[in-house]
């Protein structure tokens, strides 16, 4: 990656051009726009995703989803065999957790879309179950999160999008890439 | 001539946002963060000069009268109520004068005002400084991530900064929330930015936090300020916050995600 990378940022000689020369190089991006426009299409839908329910329909939602939650997601987990299901996945977890994705729920919604120019100016917000310089947990939660939340809802769920967005923020890749290899044997540490 | 007169009476000009040989002061701000820490300096400096002066004076007027020459027996006094309460209660009120503000600043330093607008990772390695933008992507493999190396001294340019330049820089987005994590890969890291007011220590399997908004466009430099191994001198942060960040971040980007 590093190689691939090294002749798209510019040089130093081309940092220090002048304005004017940079337009040219500038207008080079224009084809490829509509590569990017479908990527933040993508994410604009999750946003309105978000918009839509307000809090008292996610509410309800949350209700419908966190009662039965146990059992359904242990079902179709241990139905569809897939990878993930191999961890230690017990009941008092899975419901010690669900209350947790309810609070978050509700803080990921008063989310503020700041200026937008070509690309989204758009993060993980600050989350106040993790308050302080050290973010490791607040990383570790997010990618837990948004496991438990494909297994409950299905991969490809629009729900869980802002998880995925949130982990990958947080998270360092080279960590993302070990958990993700520690899932597929078996071995990951955290409740899935 | 003014100027030669100002660098003999100041000893240097600092320049905006890099060191300078024999610099004394601190590197202008750009952030509030460092507005804060110069400003509370120039505080505590207030307190520290009276004391300085006062604590002097006492000094040589006691030479200065107990000569053994010329009062060879000095005064006796043993005890002093008077004196005894005003030396505990003066000295603990300009405490409190330089506690107070000293604090505030503390702790409004890592407080998260507002949700961020990006997120950057700088993770620190043995010798170099690997930055992500993982905002962007839509799978776990597509992240903006690059290297950022020093350019060694034989490479440099002219009107190139010695020890601070860096062949890929950090861009962010001016006047704009910014979350940084920085993290480690192998030892002990520390990335500082000093117009920024920032030094955060990169632990291997921690994630550190710092937020910070930058005030103005340019460049800014830094050096890894926790001794990390032999090149620990040679590894750099150089940021520089643009305008144009959207542009150029999706420029980078998107011929990565097109080819992946």
């Amino acid at each position: 990656m590093a190689e691939a990378q090294s002749d798209k940022t510019p040089s130093l000689a081309e940092d220090y051009l002048l304005e004017k020369e940079k337009q040219d190089v500038a207008t080079k991006p224009v084809e490829v726009k509509e590569v990017e426009s479908a990527v933040t299409a993508s994410s604009v839908e999750g946003a309105t995703d978000k918009v839509e329910e307000t809090p008292a329909a996610a509410a309800v939602e949350e209700s419908k989803e966190d009662a039965p939650a146990p059992a359904p997601e242990e079902s179709t987990e241990a139905s569809s065999a897939s990878p993930e299901d191999s961890t230690s996945d017990t009941a008092p977890a899975a419901a010690e957790e669900s209350s947790e994705t309810t609070e978050e729920e509700n803080s990921g919604d008063q989310e503020a879309s700041e200026e937008t120019p070509e690309i989204k100016l758009e993060t993980a917000p600050a989350d106040f179950r993790f308050p302080t310089t050290n973010q490791t947990r607040h990383c570790f939660t997010r990618y837990i999160e948004y496991h438990r939340c494909v297994a409950a809802k299905g991969e490809g769920a629009p729900e869980c999008d802002k998880f995925a967005k949130y982990y990958r923020a947080l998270c360092p890749s080279d960590w993302i890439e070990k958990w993700n290899e520690q899932r597929e044997n078996g071995t990951f540490p955290g409740p899935l | 001539m003014i100027v030669r007169l100002l660098e003999w009476l100041f000893l240097t000009i600092a320049p905006c946002d890099a060191a300078e040989p024999w610099q004394l002061g601190f590197q202008d701000a750009a952030t509030p963060m460092m507005q804060g820490i110069i400003d509370l300096h120039h505080d505590i400096f207030f307190f520290l000069i009276l004391i300085l002066v006062f604590v002097l004076r006492i000094l040589v007027r006691a030479l200065w009268h107990f000569h053994y020459k010329k009062n060879p027996i000095p005064q006796r006094i043993v005890h002093g109520t008077t004196i005894e309460i005003l030396w505990t209660i003066f000295p603990s009120i300009i405490l409190m004068f330089i506690a107070i503000p000293s604090f505030a600043l503390l702790y409004s330093m890592d407080e998260v005002v507002v949700d961020p607008a990006i997120t950057i990772k700088a993770i620190g390695h043995q010798w170099y400084w690997t930055y992500e933008y993982s905002d962007y992507n839509s799978s776990d493999e597509q992240s903006l991530i690059f290297d950022s190396y020093m350019i060694p001294e034989d490479d440099l340019e002219l009107g190139q900064l010695r020890l601070l330049e860096v062949d890929n820089r950090v861009v962010v987005p001016a006047k704009t929330h910014l979350r940084i994590i920085v993290t480690s890969a192998d030892v002990l890291h520390s990335w500082a930015v000093p117009s920024l007011g920032v030094k955060c220590d990169a632990v291997p399997g921690r994630l550190n936090q710092i937020s910070i908004s930058v005030q103005r466009e340019g460049v800014y430099y830094g050096q890894c300020s926790e001794i990390c191994g032999t090149n620990h001198a040679f590894i750099v942060v150089e940021a520089v916050p643009r305008k144009d960040y959207g542009s150029r971040v999706s420029n980078q980007l998107i011929p990565q995600t097109g080819g992946a």
